[in-house]
């Protein structure tokens, strides 16, 4: 099979460079980038750890979606020639790596960390099955991998935009009741870039290797605004 | 310190790349937005002439798009599980093209 890689470094032109591997039975996506590097190319980047789908290191754009390499078997793709670019909206680093800095400083900007309520616990024994935690379950799952920002066409277009997993951070921060930034956030929500600026598109949730649905969360979050503006 | 690079990857939308596997939940935004303009312009000539066929079935057409889609947005926004969005997606283009052809049927066959 034929991989056509993004290469890019600083000072050069962008290129697409083809690499022909052997396809083997079970033969992932990240499996052909490490034997082209092995075999044909050792200068080509890229990024993996954990190698089996928990650290979301090697989120790519692979045929045009976001995946992680290491999960997507090339006989899934269906597909002869298959396409890796890196993530989008991330500054390029070299090749297929990306600067996931602008994940972290969205979040940290829109009041992403948790903030003790006075008098309560910072660190709590909450039970699975307590309602509160029911509640944000799904969200708090978050490999913090960045491929829902490469999605997000709103990412794209407004520089402001906190994007899906920051909003994601937030929406389980406002259900946590020990938590004393929920008036603060409300405030950096409402502003005309945040919460409002979501098209709904769901691409979000569509490529969220953990099952997340920051739209799902975004949504949530819009409507206790609505219920809280209303009185 | 050094200095981040800041080369930064866009989808270019007049690229085959930048469309490819693009999402229903897009598509839905895309064809409501896109319907939108076409009303623009189909009013106007609806204005100019109301009892032209082509012009009012394409009218029709849009005003159900442009509507349904709408139903669907606000249905997310008001608690509807986002995974059934593709399943709203296809539900609105069903529903919107039964309409247009009991319509036809009862006012223009």
């Amino acid at each position: 099979m034929v991989l056509k890689v993004f290469r890019w470094s600083p000072g050069f032109r962008e290129r697409v460079q083809r690499f022909w591997v052997p396809a083997k039975e079970g033969m992932t996506v990240l499996d052909a980038l490490l034997d082209a590097q092995h075999r044909l190319d050792p200068t080509l980047a890229f990024r993996y750890a954990c190698r089996v789908g928990m650290c979301g290191s090697c989120g790519m754009v692979i045929n045009g979606r976001e995946r992680w390499a290491c999960r997507t078997v090339l006989k899934s793709l269906r597909s002869g020639i298959v396409t890796v670019r890196p993530l989008y909206h991330f500054p390029l680093i070299r090749d297929l790596v990306v600067d996931l800095a602008p994940l972290v400083e969205q979040t940290a900007r829109v009041g992403g960390a948790f903030m003790a309520a006075e008098g309560r616990p910072a660190f709590a024994r909450v039970g699975g099955d307590d309602p509160e935690r029911r509640q944000i379950d799904a969200a708090i799952e978050c490999i913090g991998c960045g491929m829902c920002m490469s999605a997000c066409t709103m990412v794209a277009n407004d520089p402001r935009f906190p994007g899906p997993a920051a909003l994601n951070r937030l929406f389980t921060l406002q259900q946590d009741s020990r938590d004393a930034g929920h008036a603060e956030r409300t405030a950096v929500m409402l502003s005309e870039d945040t919460l409002m600026r979501c098209h709904t598109q769901a691409n979000c949730t569509d490529v969220c290797p953990m099952g997340i649905s920051p739209t799902q969360s975004i949504l949530a979050l819009r409507r206790r605004a609505v219920r809280r503006l209303l009185g | 310190m050094p200095k981040r690079p800041r080369r930064v990857l866009r989808r270019r939308w007049a690229t085959t790349e930048g469309w490819r596997d693009t999402k229903a939940g897009m598509w839905a935004w895309v064809v409501q937005r896109g319907a939108a303009l076409g009303l623009l312009l189909v009013i106007v000539l609806h204005l100019h002439n109301p009892f032209w066929r082509p012009v009012q079935a394409m009218l029709l057409a849009l005003v159900l798009l442009h509507g349904l889609l709408g139903v669907r947005a606000i249905l997310l926004d008001f608690g509807l599980p986002v995974r059934w969005h593709r399943g709203l997606l296809v539900l609105a283009l069903a529903a919107g093209a039964a309409i247009f052809a009991a319509f036809w049927g009862w006012r223009w066959s």
